[in-house]
């Protein structure tokens, strides 16, 4: 009978506590359609100093955003700003003027007041009506449309806020829009953090077979741990793996070695399923690379699914420690930039997209959060990043569109025009991880004024999961022009 | 060159324990149960028995098989080298040993309780990594978690598929064809089981691109031969099979299941060089051969082998295996015993029996006019394989 007699009690409070949350959610609902008032302007025009930062760091080199010759010549006639800095133009920066600040949405505010005191980003739509040219400047207006019903996720229990921004030009020309939703919730809440914290500690590990090294093989193996792959060569040209004693060519026994220069590309590949070796992670990819200086080495193909590895692919050597064994194995390489642009009628619906890693390094978190003019200490504090309950550093959102748009423009080619890009995040890209890019043509318009619309649909995945999907729509010039 | 007891030895006796997943005793007693079989199908006495011949990955010592039946002296013994490659070349062996008088009457024999206590698909993970030149080979592989002998099988056939436009679905038919024949072999393990190449197609990956279903059983059993002159041979109980020739072959930067540094890895070269052999000794050609056992621990590396044989040119295997090309009542009906997808996997051994059944015409699964038949051992490493047949007489 306890259990009765404490149940009003029990009920009382989730009555006391539902009553403050529906308050604050209609609190919260009141002001939607409300706008942060008369456009704000940015404060730089379009400029080239910060288009080179965020073309450095996200390694998007586009001649269109970066070189004045090639942009003269391309469609957009002048050099413009990559689509998705769309909104890093208008980022408060870090220590902005008084004349920007108090300017935001203030449901944020209202919400850390409640104690949804964590963000994180979980939606970016982009619209883009036409390319931002140097020395424009932008202003922004953003108006909140939508919050959620209290929501539990895996990140904690919190709110989804959703606003739509518009950017005008000095001349009030709208250039652009933006819906953005983010989650605001309440640290410590969610399963991650749970599990976490009721987490066993982790069993010891079994380390994968090592390699049975010989005098005769050593220099292999010490190679791999200075970081770099050698190749058996004899003073005849020879090259010999694996390596020998004496040389079947011209009979010496005083063989050296060359650092390979670690390019290759997949000669054969399987994907062992059963038996699974504790040792081992699955999936799993072993490829026989054949080496750009002509021999073979047995090894992973790391950072992409199965179904996309082929026979010819390029891959690229990383030398990484692998349960316990520092070994060299492969990831692909990234896929060259197209230098002309694909035509229309060039692709198909359901072409895919070369896969892309991109490995997630500290640096490339940091200088693009720089870069986008994104100051959140998550993004390159690890020390503050851990004490909001974030297991490192994780890469901002407008990478993640920056990065989206780097990918569609490198296969379509520079004079691609995006008119749109959206992104919906999943699990976050901390450090360490590689993210690789995979996308495909989901559909095709019709030809107007000498340009075809197509959509792609794309995706980002770590180790995790899916850290992004989304589509992008843009156009391509036709052969019928 | 020829070899001088190509014609001149054979097989006189066979004999094998059943075929099981658990054959409830030691692999000792596996291996005496099939030697006696073999004496006694012979029409010999164990005591007759001075030579011996098994593979080197053999656990019972000769001198323990000899013991517990009886001989009472050997003046030859040697093993062969490399697994399932050392099948026809234990029978090589053996006929250059009684061919240059070293013995009499040679036993080869192997047993082992391969499913129900040592089974190679577990992989090799757990092997050492010492600085003899074995562990260091597997070190360049290992560690990636190529440990199974279906992961090093299943390199060589993504890299054939590629080259030659082969599919899975080619690689099932030399499943269906051998559970086809199995389906009629009361000794096999999967009698009256046949598949279709649409159960091959569903069934689970092991390693991709192979399936279940394109990977051998893993068998506990023994099987034995007697093997002497062929003088010897007619004055025992069976007719003799007339070991045509046999031969073994390593070829140029050979490695043990896993020769990928070579130029190209869709074809068998080693086997190529004992095809070159046998039809030099015997004066046959591919033409010649009216049932071959071709071994199958994995289905794609059957389709080179008629490749190397000349059965068809290369990149054609998968050509030649279609339409029921290679089952009963086709131009080259392979494994009529089920092969070891469908009879047992006994390292190729219980496929060298096959090949004498059909010789004296005994087989369950006869092929007629079954005159001369060749018989492979293990392939991806440096193997063998012989032809046999009744003789001129």
């Amino acid at each position: 009978m306890s259990e009765a007699k404490a149940a009003p009690d029990c009920s009382a409070d989730s009555q006391q506590d539902a009553q403050r949350k529906a308050a604050l959610l209609e609190e919260l609902r009141s002001a939607i359609g409300q706008t942060t008032g008369a456009p704000l302007p940015a404060r730089d025009a379009v400029n080239q100093a910060m288009i080179r930062h965020w073309s450095d760091a996200m390694t998007d080199f586009n001649p269109c955003y970066i070189d004045p010759d090639f942009a003269a010549k391309s469609i957009h006639g002048e050099v413009v700003a990559p689509p998705a800095m769309l909104n890093a133009w208008t980022m408060a920066g870090l220590h902005p003027p008084a004349s920007l600040q108090g300017r935001g949405v203030d449901t944020y505010a209202k919400l850390d007041a409640a104690g949804y005191t964590s963000v994180v980003a979980t939606n970016s739509e982009h619209d883009y009506v036409r390319y931002l040219k140097l020395g424009e400047t932008l202003h922004h207006s953003t108006k909140l449309t939508e919050v959620s019903e209290e929501k539990a996720t895996a990140l904690g229990t919190g709110h989804f806020v959703t606003t739509v921004t518009e950017y005008t030009n000095d001349a009030g020309e709208v250039v652009g829009a933006m819906t953005f939703r983010i989650l605001k919730f309440r640290p410590g809440t969610g399963r991650m953090a749970a599990s976490a914290e009721s987490a066993a500690p982790a069993k010891p590990r079994p380390i994968r077979p090592k390699p049975g090294i010989s005098r005769d093989t050593g220099f292999f193996w010490d190679g791999i741990a200075q970081g770099e792959l050698r190749i058996q060569k004899c003073d005849c040209g020879a090259l010999h793996h694996p390596p020998m004693v004496r040389c079947p060519k011209c009979g010496t026994y005083d063989l050296g070695w060359i650092v390979a220069s670690g390019r290759g590309k997949v000669y054969s590949h399987v994907e062992p399923v059963h038996p699974k070796i504790p040792s081992f992670d699955y999936p799993l990819i072993v490829g026989l690379i054949e080496l750009e200086e002509g021999t073979r080495l047995l090894s992973n193909v790391i950072d992409i699914e199965d179904e996309f590895v082929e026979i010819g692919m390029d891959v690229e050597l990383a030398i990484q420690e692998c349960n316990g064994v520092e070994l060299p194995v492969f990831r692909p390489a990234r896929p060259a930039r197209r230098e002309d642009t694909l035509h229309f009628e060039d692709v198909a619906v359901g072409d895919r997209m070369a896969p892309c890693p991109i490995p997630i390094t500290p640096t490339l978190i940091v200088s693009t959060a720089i870069a986008s003019r994104d100051y959140q200490d998550v993004h390159h504090d690890r020390d503050l990043a851990i004490k909001r309950g974030s297991p490192d550093i994780f890469m901002n959102i407008l990478t993640s569109s920056g990065l989206s748009s780097r990918y569609a423009t490198d296969w379509a080619g520079p004079e691609a025009v995006l008119k749109n890009l959206r992104i919906r995040l999943g699990v976050p890209n901390y450090p360490y991880d590689t993210m690789t890019m995979y996308g495909e043509v989901a559909d095709k318009g019709a030809v107007t004024n000498g340009r075809g619309p197509v959509t792609l649909k794309i995706r980002g995945t770590n180790r995790m999961g899916h850290h992004l999907t989304g589509s992008i729509d843009l156009e391509l010039p036709s052969n019928a022009a | 060159m020829t070899m001088e007891f190509a014609g001149k030895t054979a097989i006189a006796g066979i004999g094998a324990t059943e075929f099981s997943k658990n054959s409830e005793r030691s692999t000792l007693r596996l291996a005496i149960e099939c030697a006696e079989a073999a004496i006694r199908d012979a029409g010999l006495e164990p005591n007759q028995i001075d030579g011996m011949v098994n593979f080197t990955v053999e656990d019972n010592p000769e001198i323990e098989v000899a013991r517990n039946l009886g001989i009472k002296q050997l003046t030859h013994f040697s093993r062969i080298h490399h697994s399932g490659g050392a099948a026809c070349g234990t029978i090589h062996q053996a006929a250059m040993a009684v061919h240059s008088g070293a013995c009499n009457y040679c036993l080869v024999f192997r047993a082992f309780n391969e499913r129900s206590e040592t089974r190679f698909g577990i992989g090799v993970q757990d092997r050492p990594a010492t600085a003899n030149s074995a562990d260091v080979d597997f070190g360049w592989s290992s560690p990636f978690g190529l440990l199974t002998p279906a992961s090093w099988v299943a390199m060589f056939a993504r890299r054939y598929m590629h080259e030659y436009g082969a599919t899975s679905e080619d690689f099932g038919r030399v499943a269906v064809a051998d559970r086809k024949h199995a389906a009629t072999n009361p000794e096999a393990f999967f009698y009256e089981r046949p598949i279709t190449l649409k159960e091959h197609q569903e069934s689970r990956w092991i390693v991709k691109p192979l399936h279940l279903l394109d990977c051998c059983q893993e068998s506990d059993g023994g099987q034995a031969f007697v093997v002497t002159t062929l003088e010897r041979a007619k004055d025992l109980a069976q007719p003799p099979a007339v070991i045509a020739s046999a031969a073994m072959g390593s070829g140029e930067d050979q490695q043990m299941m896993k020769s990928y540094y070579r130029d190209e890895i869709t074809g068998i070269p080693e086997m190529g060089i004992v095809a070159q052999q046998l039809w030099r000794d015997t004066g046959l050609c591919a033409d010649d051969i009216q049932t071959a056992v071709i071994y199958d621990h994995f289905t794609p590396l059957v389709l080179p082998q008629l490749e190397e044989f000349g059965f068809c040119k290369p990149g054609e295997g998968k050509d030649f295996v279609k339409d029921g090309n290679i089952e009963l009542g086709g131009r080259l009906p392979i494994n009529p015993n089920g092969g070891q997808l469908g009879e047992a996997y006994i390292h190729g051994m219980n496929g060298i029996a096959e090949g004498v059944r059909q010789v004296r015409g005994t087989s369950v699964n006869q092929v007629p006019d079954a005159e001369n038949v060749l018989v492979t051992a293990g392939t991806a490493v440096p193997t063998s394989a012989l032809i046999l047949n009744r003789g001129n007489a």
